[in-house]
């Protein structure tokens, strides 16, 4: 290899990506979007309940429970309340019937209505339904006859919750990295459909000098924009290292899925095409941070997955070494295969 | 004596069960201009492939300038020039850049590249990106480009098609000035004229072989008839035409015969041109 050839060819490649109008543009675009809906999302966690009242009468217990996780708003008429659980303001509506303490005192059952929007999850409708038999328990002085066991499945996350930025934090990241899929491809594309490869493989530039040079400038711009993103919005502050070998190692991937894309594509469209669908596949394991539950383990048979595991538990939990160094194997091993396969792709094609 | 600045022996090429190259040999001395003629398919552009080491021979050897192409490819590379027929330059980088991108690729660092466009025609116009030119003045830095490392090797594939004639002088002009430097020049052409005018041995190519090479003044010998073209005035006062073949026994006696019995009035000697001798050779044209 070359490095005086490679040099000047990241460079042409790099000049030519950046005088691509549309990539530069998603680029730059890419960058601040992320930063801009990183920074105007909460960057706190709200763990309280928040369930709407409408009560002739309300009842002290309820009004202690305020101090307990629990907002409790009281509602002036159960239609508004109504409309407030409709439109998401509350999880749950709950609404006491103007007798309750008469039915308490002579030992009826009070008849109370709770409404829940169509898409509270069942976990949330069973906890209202217990809160307000605790709270009607309370209320009336009797003692509970039943004994609660509590078992935590998997780590205890409990006053860990991640703000909702923070848990978009890898999932932009990644994002930023997977988008370079398409500029490294449509640049290796447009080197094969122009012909001017041919121009270059009749100078002393090798084959390898070739890829050796592509990947570089498909490394540095994956690898420089999740890097800088991560800077700039603090996800560097745990575990900067491990979050900034995980990136290369993403970038690595995303240059190799862009030789196949490359490979397998004829003309910009064609590049857009495929690499969407290259792109969703990766993006896939992104969703299992955004909402955990969401996906199973079949997600892991996804590289992606591994870079995005590594980076949500290192900026966010501070995962050392000893936790990721799996993660990170698996990522090797994929840039490999992956890398293997772009490369004899594209030389199938070059023939 | 002038050393042979390329060789091939025996080179075959195929591609699948068609044989593109079918065993040829040939030699091209330093400083010589070699036109390489032949229709579409005749196995022309393989053969340059190889020659520059874009493919390697499934048979026989190429050698540039003393060394073995297949075994050599980044030095050979390093000493020739390669113009193609198709338009491969980066349009969205200006002339200069291109220039000075492939001079980095050669190693060199003192390039003039306002000079090497002004020798192409191009002067002024070397920081306008060159999605903006013309096709002729695309094609003109692409012979700019082939020149950068001022190769001692220069294929040039179609460097005048579809130019306007005075593009296409300057191009010749330009193949014409690197002979004098000393580089030798593989010359892909359809055009006769131009191969006629430019080379000092022209190559026929058919069907994977090479049918004919010498200079175009003995293949005109070998191969091709001269004629005196003439125009009678008949007597009903039209204008006939006739043709008395040369260099035969019966040309005196023929040409004394018809000052002698018409009434001339115009003669003109007419040689054969390389594509009728193509055509004797092979029995086909060279846009087929």
């Amino acid at each position: 290899m070359n490095l005086r050839i490679i040099g000047a060819l990241v460079a042409k490649d790099l000049s030519l990506f950046f005088r691509n109008r549309f990539f530069a543009l998603i680029t730059v675009l890419g960058l601040v979007v992320y930063m801009v809906i990183y920074f105007i999302m909460p960057k706190a966690v709200n763990e309280n309940l928040e369930i709407g009242l409408y009560a002739p009468v309300v009842l002290p217990a309820f009004e202690q429970m305020q101090e307990e996780g629990l907002e409790i708003e009281v509602i002036e008429s159960e239609e508004l309340l109504k409309e407030g659980v409709t439109e998401g303001q509350y999880v749950a509506g709950v609404v006491l019937p103007a007798d309750i303490m008469e039915d308490f005192m002579s030992g009826q059952k009070p008849k109370i209505s709770v409404y829940f929007a169509p898409d509270v999850p069942e976990e949330i409708r069973d906890a209202v339904g217990v809160l307000i038999r605790e709270l009607a328990y309370q209320q009336t002085g009797q003692a509970l006859t039943i004994e609660i066991t509590e078992e935590i499945l998997g780590p205890d996350l409990a006053g860990m919750q991640i703000p909702p930025r923070d848990r978009m934090r890898p999932l932009f990241a990644v994002l930023l990295i997977m988008m370079e899929t398409f500029g490294m491809a449509n640049l290796i594309s447009e080197e094969v459909e122009r012909r001017t490869i041919n121009a270059l493989l009749v100078t002393p530039v090798s084959v390898k000098d070739l890829f050796f040079a592509k990947g570089i400038t498909g490394v540095s711009l994956a690898f420089v924009q999740a890097a800088l993103f991560m800077a700039i919005i603090g996800g560097m502050s745990r575990q900067p290292l491990i979050i900034l070998t995980a990136l290369l190692l993403g970038a690595v991937l995303v240059t190799g899925a862009g030789f196949i894309v490359a490979a397998l594509s004829k003309g910009f469209m064609s590049v857009l095409a495929w690499g969407m669908i290259i792109l969703i596949i990766l993006f896939i394991p992104a969703f299992g941070i955004m909402f955990p539950g969401a996906v199973t383990g079949w997600v892991k048979a996804i590289p992606s997955y591994y870079l995005v595991d590594t980076v949500h538990r290192a900026s966010n939990f501070g995962a050392g070494w000893g936790d990721v160094w799996y993660n990170l194997v698996v990522l090797l091993g994929a840039d490999l295969a992956l890398a293997w396969i772009g490369i004899m792709a594209l030389r199938r094609k070059l023939r | 004596m002038a050393h042979d600045a390329i060789v091939a022996e025996e080179l075959t090429y195929r591609y699948g069960e068609l044989v593109a190259v079918d065993g040829i040999s040939f030699n091209v001395a330093e400083g010589e201009i070699l036109g390489f003629l032949g229709p579409n398919g005749a196995g022309k552009t393989t053969t340059v492939k190889i020659l520059t080491g874009q493919l390697k021979p499934k048979g026989g050897k190429a050698t540039l300038l003393g060394m073995d192409v297949a075994k050599n490819v980044d030095k050979v590379q390093g000493d020739i020039g390669v113009c193609f027929e198709v338009t491969n330059l980066y349009e969205q980088m200006s002339a200069i850049e291109n220039l000075r991108f492939f001079a980095r690729l050669f190693g060199v660092h003192s390039l003039d590249a306002e000079a090497l466009l002004a020798r192409v025609g191009l002067a002024g116009r070397g920081k306008d990106r060159v999605a903006t030119y013309s096709k002729g003045m695309k094609q003109r830095l692409m012979v700019a480009r082939s020149l950068v490392n001022r190769p001692r090797v220069l294929f040039l594939d179609e460097p005048t098609a579809g130019l306007d004639p005075t593009s296409s002088e300057s191009i010749r002009n330009i193949i014409l000035q690197e002979r004098e430097r000393g580089a030798t020049v593989f010359l892909t052409t359809h055009d006769m004229l131009e191969a006629d005018k430019l080379s000092d041995r022209v190559a026929f190519m058919n069907q994977g072989k090479i049918v004919a090479l010498d200079t175009p003044h003995n293949l005109k010998q070998q191969h091709g008839k001269r004629a005196l073209k003439a125009k009678i005035s008949t007597e009903s006062g039209g204008l006939e035409d006739r043709e008395v073949i040369l260099d035969t026994p019966e040309t005196p006696g023929a040409v004394q015969e018809l000052f002698a019995r018409e009434k001339v009035v115009t003669i003109h000697s007419e040689e054969a041109t390389l594509e009728h001798i193509f055509i004797n050779i092979t029995g086909r044209g060279l846009q087929g």
